[in-house]
């Protein structure tokens, strides 16, 4: 019986040509944000660390205050308090474009609508490169392509994105957001309405992104998938925490106190190499 | 013996019909009947050309309160402003008491009126044989009978005089009248047109359009009238229009830029359509010597 | 549109749109030629080909109001697409955000300058309104509505205060429009003749000031066309990808006002040719908003100079109004649309 575990394990695939991010690892650092939301703390003294090269799982119950860091990590917010540095420099110093060519944003709800076709929705993602009256050149187009090619939505590439379903239309929305190549990638929630085959695949993208050298961070809701990231951050009621590789005991305990011991994390061992899955407590 | 004929006579009196008696009993234009027990002597006017009726009938006296568009005569002025067709002051009006309102047939205080019994008099008229009509009707229902007939017999004869007026290379030219500037034009059929028919003009818009249709600012330069008649503003602009210079009646002059005054006589099927002949009588007989004028 | 330069997967067929852009421009284009010529065929006494002898009448009536009655319905269909695509809603009219109600008002302000109201507003001002002439009105009072509407919602930024701004000035612009007409009745007729559309006036003045703001405005908003798909993927993605949202917003809210402006000074106030060329261009071709910018256009140009012959020439020599036969047509489409829905 092979585990989802096991099908995670991209150790033995050859690497595909993902090119790499053309800011060269610039890492996201932020450093105790605080927000509110209709009066309550919503992030509350946040401070972590994503660096090049990984990829971090960011989990917790609803409402937790996911969505909502991952809006200031991207400068979609500004935070009441706090900061966020990318590469070294406040996100607020940076100008919006070349911040969007080095930072790139998935929104957690489908609120993209239209009737363009799927292919220009995912050329819209190298609008950071190309400007708002700059055209499309080769580069532009490979870019494209491959982003396409990575989440297996190139056969649709001439049809609407209405016409799409749910599952459909989160890959080509994934796919603009690997279309920027930028070096830092937020996601949040990229696996939603994935089945499980897709789910691997845009993990296993994302992995690779990583691999190649830029910073990923995905909010999950499978702990199981999350437990095969290189880090996990737990979110709670607005605070981290807990921040450590999935092998931490203390990640492990945080992780299922959070929960409410809805499930126990056990180890299995897969390809040679331990894997961590969460089993639910029936 | 004598006290059953005195009985007798008395029965025969008291049943005879109430007519005799001061009272009237007309029907208006929407088919309604209605009984003045005597007549009106407090009378509220929602229309300008029953407002001037009532004027022209010498019981301008009797008007306790007009419409806002009433203003002629000058009298009317003066009186209390009860709004318009669509926002008739329907309390102000129960407030002055009136025994008779005059009202269009389209408006919609009619029935408001009605239902808290305020006797009504509805009348609009659209064509001439309609202000005939409405003119005898009001004379009635101000108990005035005889002064209706003479009133018609006055406004005929003036009517009658301008036609004379007209000078005779005028009769039978065709003109344009433009009530709107769409061009929404009165054709024959309209009580302008009937009016124009009486003056011995004729009209380049015939019958079968209907009586104020909306025309193709074509047909019109087709048709090239010989005179046209419009208010002094809108005549003023329409040179400017695409196309219309090539009017001989513009390029010639031979038109007629009616004053408000003269103009609001004319568009108002009233009494003062032998003024409005008048006025048209006199621009005619001013115009520019007709030269040579095609057949 | 460009194709990809790479060979798709081989199992893989793509569901490609019957037609092309480009050969809906084409179709369009056609569709404009003809109308053009039966325009200035269509004349008083009905369907006339002697143009030799009808030269004057041709040169001078006919063919002004026929380009003017494309140039309006191109305007009209450009602002269409343009509110559709800033307000993501297929249902968005390019008067939505006060352009009618202000241009209502400016009309019959200039109406009423002679009258009653004429007497109390003083012979300046009423002297000033006359010498703007009706035109000059509705434009301005367009461009005031849609001001208006910018300064109650403090910006472009937020769709939905924009557009409830709109509701409210346009609600508050018709009120005072209605107070004038109260008090001028000889406004009234000019304001119902404003509201249904006429292009019986359009001289070659008219076509020259609707072709220029064609030429200025078609352009600018193909260029911001980019923004409009960057919307598709709502406002947040958007501003990641590094749009300067407001801006570009306000840009886009200001091309539309001038489109309809012009349009609405020229011909009034013609219903269902914003709403529906862009519309109707959607269900044809599957396009990004810069050539449905354009395509919009031509189909607006063509669904107005259809209506216009229609209304010109069914009850000759009498015109109907245009806007009762775009509403009709327009009003017949969205029936139609609506039946297909409720039959999938």
């Amino acid at each position: 019986m092979r585990t989802f575990a096991e099908l995670m394990d991209t150790s033995d695939l050859p690497s595909p040509a993902v090119p790499k991010a053309r800011d060269g690892g610039a890492a996201l650092q932020a450093r105790g944000l605080l927000v509110h939301l209709g009066g309550r703390r919503v992030v509350d003294d946040v401070s972590l660390v994503l660096r090049a090269g990984e990829w971090v799982a960011l989990v917790g119950p609803n409402g937790a205050g996911k969505s909502t860091l991952l809006q200031l990590l991207s400068g979609l917010r500004v935070p009441e308090a706090g900061e966020v540095q990318l590469a070294g420099r406040p996100l607020a110093a940076w100008p919006l474009r070349q911040r969007a060519q080095a930072l790139a944003w998935l929104a957690q709800q489908g609120e993209a609508d239209g009737d363009i076709a799927v292919r220009d929705v995912v050329r819209l993602g190298r609008l950071p490169h190309q400007g708002l009256f700059g055209a499309p050149d080769a580069a532009d187009e490979a870019a494209v392509s491959a982003a396409m090619a990575d989440t297996e939505c190139t056969a649709w590439e001439a049809r609407r994105l209405n016409e799409l379903s749910g599952g459909e239309r989160q890959r080509v929305l994934l796919a603009r957001v690997l279309a920027v190549q930028a070096g830092v990638l937020l996601l949040d929630e990229p696996t939603t309405h994935l089945d499980a085959p897709h789910q691997r695949t845009v993990l296993r993208c994302l992995a690779q992104r990583a691999r190649s050298g830029a910073a990923v961070a995905v909010v999950l809701h499978d702990i199981t998938q999350a437990l095969a990231a290189d880090r996990v951050l737990v979110m709670d009621g607005g605070r981290l925490v807990a921040d450590g590789a999935p092998r931490d005991a203390a990640l492990q305990a945080a992780l299922v106190a959070v929960f409410d011991g809805a499930f126990s994390i056990e180890v299995v061992t897969a390809q040679g190499r331990p894997r961590w899955v969460a089993v639910p407590a029936l | 013996m004598k006290s059953i004929v005195i009985a007798l006579l008395v029965g025969v009196l008291g049943a005879l019909p109430p007519q005799a008696q001061g009272q009237t009993t007309l029907t208006d234009d929407r088919g309604r009947v209605l009984t003045l027990p005597r007549p009106p002597q407090r009378v509220v006017s929602l229309l300008p050309s029953l407002t001037e009726t009532v004027c022209a009938l010498q019981a301008c006296a009797r008007l306790v309160g007009v419409d806002r568009h009433s203003d002629w005569p000058a009298a009317v002025r003066t009186l209390p402003r009860l709004g318009g067709l669509e926002d008739t002051q329907i309390e102000r009006i129960v407030a002055l008491k009136p025994d008779l309102v005059l009202a269009a047939v389209s408006s919609r205080a009619v029935d408001r009126l009605e239902s808290l019994g305020v006797p009504v008099l509805a009348l609009e008229p659209q064509t001439l044989a309609d202000t005939r009509r409405m003119v005898l009707r009001v004379a009635q229902a101000l108990g005035e009978p005889a002064a209706g007939a003479e009133l018609l017999a006055h406004i005929d004869a003036r009517i009658a005089a301008a036609a004379q007026r007209v000078p005779p290379a005028w009769r039978g030219r065709k003109m344009y009248v433009e009530v709107a500037a769409v061009p929404y034009a009165a054709g024959e059929a309209s009580f302008i047109g009937e009016l124009l028919g009486l003056l011995q003009l004729g009209n380049v818009v015939p019958a079968a359009l209907g009586p104020f249709p909306q025309l193709n600012p074509e047909f019109v330069v087709r048709a090239q009238p010989d005179v046209v008649l419009a208010s002094a503003r809108a005549l003023a602009d329409m040179p400017a229009r695409p196309g219309w210079s090539a009017l001989k009646a513009l390029q010639s002059r031979h038109s007629c830029g009616l004053a408000p005054a003269a103009w609001d006589s004319l568009v108002r099927p009233g009494p003062r359509l032998g003024e409005a002949a008048e006025a048209i009588a006199d621009c005619l007989a001013g115009l520019a010597g007709l030269g040579r004028i095609e057949p | 549109m460009k194709t990809a330069p790479l060979a798709l997967a081989p199992a893989a067929r793509p569901a490609a749109a019957a037609l092309t852009p480009w050969g809906l421009a084409a179709a369009l284009a056609a569709a404009a030629v003809v109308l053009l010529l039966l325009g200035l065929a269509a004349g008083a006494e009905g369907w006339s080909f002697a143009w030799g002898d009808d030269a004057a009448l041709i040169s001078a009536i006919r063919a002004p109001r026929t380009l003017g009655a494309l140039l309006c319905g191109a305007l009209l269909g450009l602002a269409g697409a343009l509110a559709q695509g800033l307000f993501r809603n297929p249902l968005a009219d390019p008067y939505l955000l006060g352009s009618a109600a202000g241009a209502g008002l400016g009309v019959v302000l200039v109406l009423a300058a002679g009258g009653l109201l004429g007497a109390s507003m003083g012979l300046a001002a009423a002297g000033a309104l006359m010498r703007l002439g009706l035109v000059g009105a509705a434009f301005t009072g367009a461009l005031f509505g849609m001001t208006l509407t910018l300064v109650l919602a403090r910006g472009a930024g937020r769709p939905l205060v924009l557009l409830l701004a709109g509701v409210v000035v346009g609600v508050l612009l018709t009120a005072l429009a209605d107070v004038v007409i109260l008090l001028s009745p000889e406004a009234l007729r000019g304001k119902q003749v404003f509201l249904l559309g006429s292009t019986s006036f359009l001289g070659w003045s008219s076509v020259v000031t609707l072709a220029a703001t064609l030429a200025l405005s078609l352009p600018l908003a193909v260029l911001l066309g980019r923004a409009l798909d960057a919307l598709v993927l709502g406002d947040d993605s958007a501003a990641s990808l590094g749009l300067p949202l407001p801006r570009v917003r306000l840009a886009l809210v200001l091309v539309m006002a001038l489109a309809t402006g012009s349009a609405v000074a020229q011909a009034g106030l013609v219903a269902f040719v914003g709403l529906v060329a862009p519309h109707l261009v959607r269900r044809a071709v599957v396009v990004r908003h810069g050539p449905l910018l354009g395509l919009s256009a031509l189909a607006g140009g063509v669904l107005l100079l259809a209506a216009d012959l229609a209304a010109r020439s069914l009850l000759a020599p009498r015109e109907l109004p245009v806007g009762v036969l775009t509403a009709v047509f327009g009003g017949s489409y969205l029936l139609w649309l609506l039946r297909r829905r409720m039959a999938s």
